[in-house]
């Protein structure tokens, strides 16, 4: 399966009428939902091989998907915090690279050197996962001023959580881009909880739309878990960034299937009457069903859909894991990229 | 040679890269229609336009970030901070992107950014505008550092800085911005980065030193050591990250004494670091003792002459390489 094929779909376009759009949008969803889901079990289980941190997507891939199908990879950006898996297989990443990089293997999508915060993939745009909350804006508000220097007519899309709108940084950035026009859209992903602080105990505003308010753009909220909607309503702040008229301010709004990360089980902050009433929204659930009521979809499809996901989930984790550990030297490697004494020719 | 002032050499290798290369731009707290916080862009603005010199808001992290983030992208960003001592508001900016992205990305970008701005203690700006900032970024893989001390190095650094694909910190000092100096107007000149720079011969003590310091403690000792029969020699590191230890340690085997002064605190500040290398590299060549001329322990004080005491002085530097040379 060519996942790279769902981010060269037509901007803005919501549907096709043989619905092969809509299916391979579909197909990444649920590659997401299966690479998140084995994720956790090769987390957890004994002998386990992935270290460090790891935040999971599941339950909020309409966003990414819906993203992917706005984006164009040879001028546009993406840059993310830490939950960054989902967006580098919406934007084409081979899922291998992704466990060979949870591994911590030489083939990873950043030599083992990153880990599961940061998945990169320069060539298509994905500016990586970013450990720190809320040091990526600065960072994507560099892109887009890089985009409009250079007047390439691309975007950035800056992603962050919830949990970032209270730092410094998010103020610093929205204001920066806004003076400057810049083409941009900062999306806060809100899955409504900062690790284990829901959005009424952290932000006295909590309509978090209304948190770009005063910086002189438009803000919206959109609904993160319906892709159909959100493509509509992003496509219009993509449209406005490339005609150079300035960012935009999202408050996607979803929610994530697992806790913050592999150690929380978000006993303390929800109940299962929330997880519940979440897991009846589930946007893969919501866009399959629309599509076989649109005979854009049949179960049988759809069936065969998630048995192939499976498999190529599967096949990847065998790979990576087969893929060797980068030798000892290469922790030398990558650091700078002139060789000194430095002079220019 | 053009005699030129401190800040003009920097406005001159700032202006001729700016020239040569369209992704050359500068930002910054009043660089623009304001021609500087201390002049040094005097000029610019009107003659490269907004969209090259821009006026930022007084927002740390959210400039220095912005110009890792327009680097990453090809861009070949000149940050000026009004001061060094700013810039622990944005350390994350500095440290964990501009240091580490790339690293973190496998060597899927570079960052080709030159941070610079007045570092150390000015003139009576109390403690919170007194940093001095070497120790922390030094110990950054990642990042390069310097700091030049006369116009010439200042011009010929920065324009190496700003053709280097990686990120420099760029350590001036207000106090000598007005320095005056012979400085190349060859728009090919450049220095190399990571190259000490030995401005004087000498077999008795080997004298290390770098910036502003170099220049106001260690030049004026020198002419009075000299005076009284001594012969010292004196290396400008230039360059802190990194550092060429090779050439600060063939000098140490000649002389077998050195005296490292810097304005950096004692504990865990920039001589310390040397120190660590020297001592593996130099024990069975030294004579006597590391000797290490630093600041005091103190918040810097706002008061004039309290200010100037907790730096290293002439005569501090004198009696420094008279107690390695034994001869107090």
């Amino acid at each position: 399966m060519a996942v790279a094929d769902v981010a060269v779909a037509p901007s803005k376009s919501v549907s096709s009428s043989d619905g092969q759009v809509e299916r391979q949008r579909l197909r990444t969803m649920l590659l997401i939902r299966r690479f998140e889901e084995r994720t956790y079990q090769e987390y957890t289980k004994p002998g386990q091989k992935i270290g460090g941190f790891c935040h999971l997507y599941s339950g909020q891939e309409a966003i990414s998907v819906g993203l992917a199908a706005l984006f164009d990879k040879k001028r546009d950006y993406l840059i993310n915090g830490y939950r960054c898996h989902g967006h580098s297989l919406a934007l084409g990443m081979d899922p291998r690279l992704g466990f060979a990089e949870l591994f911590g293997k030489a083939t990873g999508c950043s030599k083992g050197k990153g880990g599961s915060m940061h998945f990169f993939d320069a060539s298509v745009g994905n500016m990586g996962g970013h450990g720190i909350v809320g040091g990526q804006l600065p960072l994507g508000t560099g892109f887009a001023f890089a985009q409009k220097y250079n007047k390439t007519g691309g975007f950035t899309v800056c992603l962050f959580g919830d949990g970032a709108v209270n730092q410094g940084t998010h103020n610093e950035s929205l204001n920066l881009a806004s003076l400057w026009k810049l083409p941009i859209i900062f999306m806060v992903e809100n899955n409504g909880v900062a690790m284990g602080t829901e959005v009424h105990r952290h932000s006295a505003e909590t309509d978090l739309a209304k948190r770009g308010l005063g910086y002189n753009m438009p803000t919206m909220n959109v609904d993160g878990n319906d892709i159909d909607v959100f493509i509509t309503e992003i496509g219009r702040a993509v449209d406005r960034a490339r005609r150079g008229e300035g960012p935009t301010y999202v408050s996607a709004n979803t929610f994530r299937f697992r806790g913050h990360s592999m150690s929380d089980s978000m006993a303390t902050y929800r109940t299962k009457e929330q997880q519940d009433a979440a897991r009846s929204r589930d946007p893969i659930a919501l866009y399959s069903d629309r599509l076989i009521k649109k005979s854009l979809l049949t179960s049988e499809q759809l069936e065969a859909m998630e048995e192939e996901a499976g498999e190529i989930i599967v096949k990847a984790v065998e790979q990576a894991e087969a893929d060797p550990h980068p030798a000892l030297e290469d922790r030398f490697n990558d650091i700078l990229a002139e060789t000194y004494p430095y002079q220019p020719k | 040679m053009p005699v030129i002032e401190f800040r003009e050499a920097l406005r001159a290798a700032m202006t001729e890269e700016m020239e040569r290369d369209k992704n050359v731009f500068l930002m910054g707290e009043e660089v623009g229609q304001y021609q500087g916080a201390y002049k040094v862009s005097k000029g610019m603005l009107e003659k490269f336009g907004p969209q090259r010199v821009l006026d930022t808001p007084i927002s740390e992290s959210g400039f220095s970030g912005l110009g890792v983030g327009a680097a990453m992208c090809g861009l070949r960003p000149i940050v000026e901070f009004m001061s060094w001592s700013f810039t622990l508001v944005c350390l994350d900016q500095l440290v964990n992107n501009a240091a580490n992205v790339r690293y973190m990305s496998g060597g899927q970008v570079k960052v080709p950014i030159v941070f610079r701005g007045g570092n150390g203690i000015a003139h009576q700006l109390g403690a919170t505008h007194s940093h001095r900032v070497e120790t922390i970024y030094t110990r950054i893989p990642g990042l390069i550092v310097v700091s030049p001390s006369t116009p010439a190095d200042a011009k010929g650094l920065l324009k190496s800085a700003i053709r280097c694909d990686d990120p420099v910190i760029f350590l001036e000092s207000e106090k000598v911005l007005g320095d005056k100096g012979e400085v190349p107007d060859d728009i090919n000149f450049t220095l190399p980065i990571g190259v000490a720079n030995v401005e004087r011969t000498g077999k008795d003590v080997t004298i290390l030193s770098y910036g502003r310091t170099l220049i106001r403690a260690v030049r004026p000792a020198i002419k009075q050591l000299e005076s009284e029969g001594f012969d010292p020699e004196v290396i400008d590191i230039r360059t802190l990250r990194p550092l060429d230890i090779a050439t600060i340690a063939a000098s140490i085997k000649k002389t077998n004494r050195c005296v490292i002064v810097d304005e950096d605190y004692g504990y865990c500040g920039m001589g310390v670091g040397i120190i660590g290398k020297l001592h593996k590299l130099c024990f069975d060549d030294l004579d006597a003792p590391i000797e290490r001329i630093a600041s005091d322990e103190i918040p810097v004080p706002f008061n004039h002459f309290q200010e100037e005491a907790m730096i290293p002085s002439v005569e501090r530097v004198i009696e420094g390489v008279k107690e390695v040379m034994y001869r107090k």
